[in-house]
């Protein structure tokens, strides 16, 4: 008998739970939500905090072109972290690639969980044929490096449709090649509890008093795996930006137009060694204390949800 | 008379939870005789599971021993480091426990585990570990024993798996058994050959036993004394029979008389209204007040201490009154 | 033997056997055939309306596995049940209206109540399913009275399961499974996990509602004292195969078959002291490969030849049916 049900009292309210306690108590896992918080907060706000919009053509002054962080240009205009070739001032553009980065990388988790949640409930209730095959292929797929299957989509994409539609659909395509190396994870996870739920005794009851198999996946299944997938997905979101930053520095993902941190730091790459650095170090940087943040806060998330999990 | 194998004194135990420390076992004393099988019931919750980890010395934080002392032959062992106390575990106090394949690893065969045992406790060669090993596993009655040393745990059932947890209990004939729940994941019939098993041994060796357990069945085979615990405290202590067939204090009254028996019919069976408290809602005075059918008023403020009360020691108002009402009329009659 | 009129479930011949899980690698390179686990071996039995039938034996004995195969969570492999009068084999995914007079409760008291629901709508689910109630507020008077009913409170419909002790989940898990109103009650260990003074509390109150709501059970134990209170006919299987069975005085109180007069030894019980002379050979053998002819034989006392050749046909023994050859001898003597 676990001392669990020796000392418990009644429903404790959602803040007075042991996930939050943990949480403010941790230093780490403080620091961590609130540099997240400040980081997505800036980007989404991009539009009312950024000094010009890098969306805007007109904002790029090729006469400013290469400044130095912390010097006007030519045109009057004051640019704290410098400009890039294009004259473009590099805070606005950081903010607004982060927000790209971001929505990029929160749509691929998403869609990625979608699938793999879908997948993994269906297979693991299901069993059979169908889990089979679906569990091959998903095999499969994780012989292949992420980036690999996303330039693959890429290039599909790029055959298959002319330049113009390809620009506009570049950034959908892009969320689904990384949403389609992602699933696998949330898939193969949500299976294996799927099949210790389905052998518990309220999913037993709620067979045989003849709750068809949807209903059951839906309401009983599905709430109790849910846990687990949070988890994953805060840990995902972190190598989805990365994902994204790398095919854009590659130059197959986001189009030129909508920069995001990966394509601002392959713009400033070539620059690198001739002594404009803030060009790459100014969204690297960024792209690190975002990554950084994410990571540290799944990484607690993780732990502190861990015990909870066994104990279930 | 000799000292007895364990002693324990006024033992208390807490748990700290988020909320505040509670406390699992509250004073709790009794002693083991040599060859004395003490059978320790309760119902889950009443913190013997706690009483026998905490003598083996295997308490994990949140769990702290705060208090009273435990003494193994005279000697104390609640205040020893880590290391005296795991030189302790195994060559002079067995342990039992209830899952038999969680108690052996699954990577060494049974001979191996044994001889390991021995050798870290006896000073014994190889040849000799193995020969005691298998002479081991057939007293515990293991067919082909010789053969069996090479076997793996998951090649053996049940049964004999917990017979090869009783051998490695007994193999540095330890002065003192903590058997916590052993039978209770076999099935009957298995049970019976286990218990036989660990009556027999207990009864060559002269070594004393504590059995945990919640079945009263199997307390009432082998056990000679009973200690029943509730709320983290002792209610009653004594003899096996006096116990089991006419118990003093309420809640041992309430237990055995809604267990079920073959041989008895009800309509109903006697019931104890209501629960074990929780940890954290512990009632005050007289831990079982709020369900006792023989309630006095004095019973919510002042805690009972164990006082003899007929054949046996009970920590309960209404035993203690009516065994000196008992003296009383004796030594009137006396007069 | 069987009076169809009077019994509210009736299984003939009842099979259930498992394909051993091997990596299909390797079963398309063995030439043997699949090895199978007999779980449940040609097992008929009629429980009347109204009374308990208890089915006892030790594990992997098939008790649980019968279980199942009559409240639809598996599909037998051979066999019939008939339960009010309907054949119920087929087993039809969804909303079949039938399920709502057969309910079930089970053994793992923190397992039977999903944890993110709340006790509500843990009980209304039946309701809910089969449509039996409408209006919200009339299934709440509905839920309220079934807490009642099982001796818990009205408010508890708001509570989460895992604020309540093993006793009162296991008591929210029958007014779950009264919902809907059933006629027949299995009931898969149903205080196995309890405590003895829990136990009892749950004993009482199935009696009560037996007799109140005129229910019929299917018990399965393994605790013969628990059958012995609680059945009318009692039925013991060993290793898939029903032994004996019959009024459940005469099978607890004389025995017939050596299997049923061991077990009855090996109980511990609290009002007797003894050393008894060991009762068991062995253990139970696995129901992979069973013993030939009656299962029983390596650990039976009375085993002769026949018996590891030939399976016993059940023999009806005053008012009970006994399968063992030894007895159909001396009865037939």
């Amino acid at each position: 008998m676990s001392l669990q049900a020796t000392t418990q009292r009644g429903a404790p309210r959602w803040w007075e739970g042991d996930l939050v306690h943990d949480f403010i108590r941790s230093p780490l896992a403080l620091v961590a939500a609130a540099s997240t918080l400040l980081i997505v907060a800036a980007a989404m706000g991009a539009g009312l905090i950024a000094p010009y919009d890098s969306n805007d053509p007109a904002s790029a002054n090729v006469i400013d072109a290469r400044l130095p962080p912390g010097s006007s240009g030519m045109t009057g205009n004051y640019y704290l972290l410098g400009t890039d070739p294009q004259g473009r001032d590099m805070l606005s553009a950081i903010l607004f690639g982060t927000r790209m980065s971001l929505m990029v990388g929160a749509s691929s988790v998403l869609l990625a969980a979608l699938i793999g949640i879908v997948l993994g409930l269906v297979c693991g209730y299901f069993r059979g044929l169908l889990d089979a095959v679906i569990m091959r292929i998903a095999d499969v797929q994780l012989s292949f490096p992420a980036i690999l299957i996303a330039l693959l989509i890429d290039g599909i994409t790029r055959t298959v449709v002319d330049r113009a539609t390809h620009d506009r659909l570049a950034i959908p395509v892009l969320v689904v090649a990384i949403a389609a190396s992602f699933w696998v994870q949330y898939a193969r996870t949500v299976r294996g509890l799927v099949l210790v739920e389905r052998g518990k005794e309220y999913v037993l009851a709620a067979m045989v008093t003849g709750v068809s198999p949807l209903r059951i996946i839906a309401s009983h299944i599905r709430p109790n795996v849910m846990g687990s997938v949070l988890v994953i997905a805060t840990i995902n979101l972190a190598l989805a930006i990365l994902t994204e930053a790398t095919l854009s520095f590659v130059g197959v993902g986001v189009p030129p137009t909508q920069p995001s941190l990966g394509s601002l730091v392959r713009i400033g790459n070539e620059f690198l060694f001739s002594g404009d650095w803030w060009i790459s170090i100014g969204p690297g940087a960024m792209l690190v204390a975002l990554c950084l943040s994410v990571n540290l806060l799944a990484d607690w998330l993780r732990d502190a949800l861990n015990p909870r999990l066994s104990n279930g | 008379m000799a000292d007895p194998v364990l002693s324990v004194r006024n033992l208390r135990i807490e748990i700290a939870t988020r909320r505040g420390t509670l406390l699992a076992v509250d004073d709790a004393s009794f002693e083991i005789a040599e060859g004395e099988v003490l059978g320790v019931v309760g119902e889950s919750g009443a913190g013997k599971s706690i009483t026998g980890g905490a003598i083996i010395g295997l308490l994990e934080p949140p769990l702290r021993h705060v208090g009273g002392e435990i003494r193994l032959a005279g000697r104390r062992i609640d205040d020893l480091a880590a290391e005296p106390m795991r030189l302790l575990r195994g060559r002079h106090i067995g342990a039992v426990f209830q899952d038999p394949l969680t108690s052996l690893n699954p990577l060494m065969t049974v001979g191996r585990q044994l001889m390991q045992t021995m050798s870290a406790h006896l000073d014994l060669s190889p040849r000799e570990a193995r020969t005691r090993a298998a002479r081991l596993l057939a007293e515990v009655g293991l067919p082909a024993a010789q053969e069996r040393l090479d076997s793996y745990p998951h090649e053996l059932s049940g049964g004999m798996r917990q017979r090869v947890v009783l051998a490695l209990a007994f193999c540095c004939e330890p002065q003192l058994i903590i058997a916590d729940e052993p039978t209770t994941a076999l099935d009957v019939s298995v049970q019976a050959q286990v218990i036989e098993v660990l009556r027999r041994m207990c009864r060559e060796r002269g070594t004393a036993v504590m059995l945990i357990t919640h079945d009263m069945g199997v307390i009432a085979e082998i056990a000679d004394r009973i200690a029943v615990m509730y709320g983290g405290r002792i209610v009653e202590i004594g003899r096996a029979e006096a116990i089991l067939h006419a118990p003093a204090h309420p809640y041992t009254r309430g237990l055995m008389a809604c267990i079920p028996s073959m041989h008895r019919r009800y309509r109903d069976l006697p019931q104890i209204e209501g629960s074990m408290p929780r940890l954290d809602a512990i009632p005050s005075g007289c831990a079982f007040h709020p369900r006792c059918p023989s309630r006095l008023p004095r019973c919510d403020r002042e805690r009972p201490v164990l006082a003899p009360a007929g054949a046996t020691q009970s920590a309960c108002w209404l035993t203690a009154a009516c065994d000196q009402m008992q003296d009383i009329v004796a030594a009137a009659g006396h007069a | 033997m069987l009076d169809r009129g009077a019994d509210i479930l009736c299984i003939q011949g009842l099979t259930k056997r498992f394909a051993v899980r091997r990596p299909w690698v390797m079963q398309a390179l063995s030439r043997q055939p699949r090895p199978m686990v007999h779980a449940v071996e040609d097992v008929s039995l009629a429980i009347g309306r109204g009374t308990t039938f208890a089915l006892v034996g030790e594990s992997g004995c098939g008790k649980s596995t019968i279980a199942r195969c009559i409240a639809g969570i598996l599909t037998p492999t051979a066999g019939t049940m008939t339960f009010m009068a309907a054949d119920i084999m087929a087993r039809t995914g969804g909303r079949d209206p039938r399920r709502r007079h057969l309910q079930m409760i089970f053994q793992d008291p923190y397992a039977s109540l999903n944890p993110r629901w709340r006790v509500g709508r843990i009980i209304a689910e039946p309701i809910v399913t089969h449509r039996l109630i409408s209006g919200r507020s009339r299934i709440e008077a509905r839920i309220a009275e079934l807490l009642t009913l099982v001796g818990l409170a009205p408010q508890d419909a708001r509570k989460y399961p895992h604020q309540f002790s093993g006793g009162q989940r296991q008591r929210i898990s029958i007014a779950r499974a009264l919902a809907s109103e059933p006629d027949f009650l299995i009931c898969d260990e149903p205080t196995s996990a309890l405590d003895v003074s829990v136990q009892a509390q749950i004993l009482n109150l199935m009696r009560r509602l037996q007799a109140k709501l005129g229910l019929s059970y299917l018990l399965i134990s393994h605790n013969l004292a628990v059958v012995a209170h609680m059945a009318d006919r009692v039925g013991v299987m060993y290793l898939g195969r029903l032994v004996e069975w019959g009024a459940a005085q005469d099978v607890l109180e004389r025995p017939q078959h050596p299997y049923t007069r061991m077990l009855l030894d090996a109980v511990p019980d609290v009002g007797t002291r003894r050393e008894r002379p060991q009762p068991f050979k062995g253990e139970v053998p696995s129901s992979i490969n069973p013993p030939s002819g009656c299962a029983f034989h390596p650990r039976c006392p009375l085993a002769e030849a026949r018996c590891a050749r030939e399976r016993p046909h059940p023999v009806a023994v005053g008012a009970g049916w006994v399968a063992c050859h030894a007895v159909e001898k001396s009865v037939l003597s």
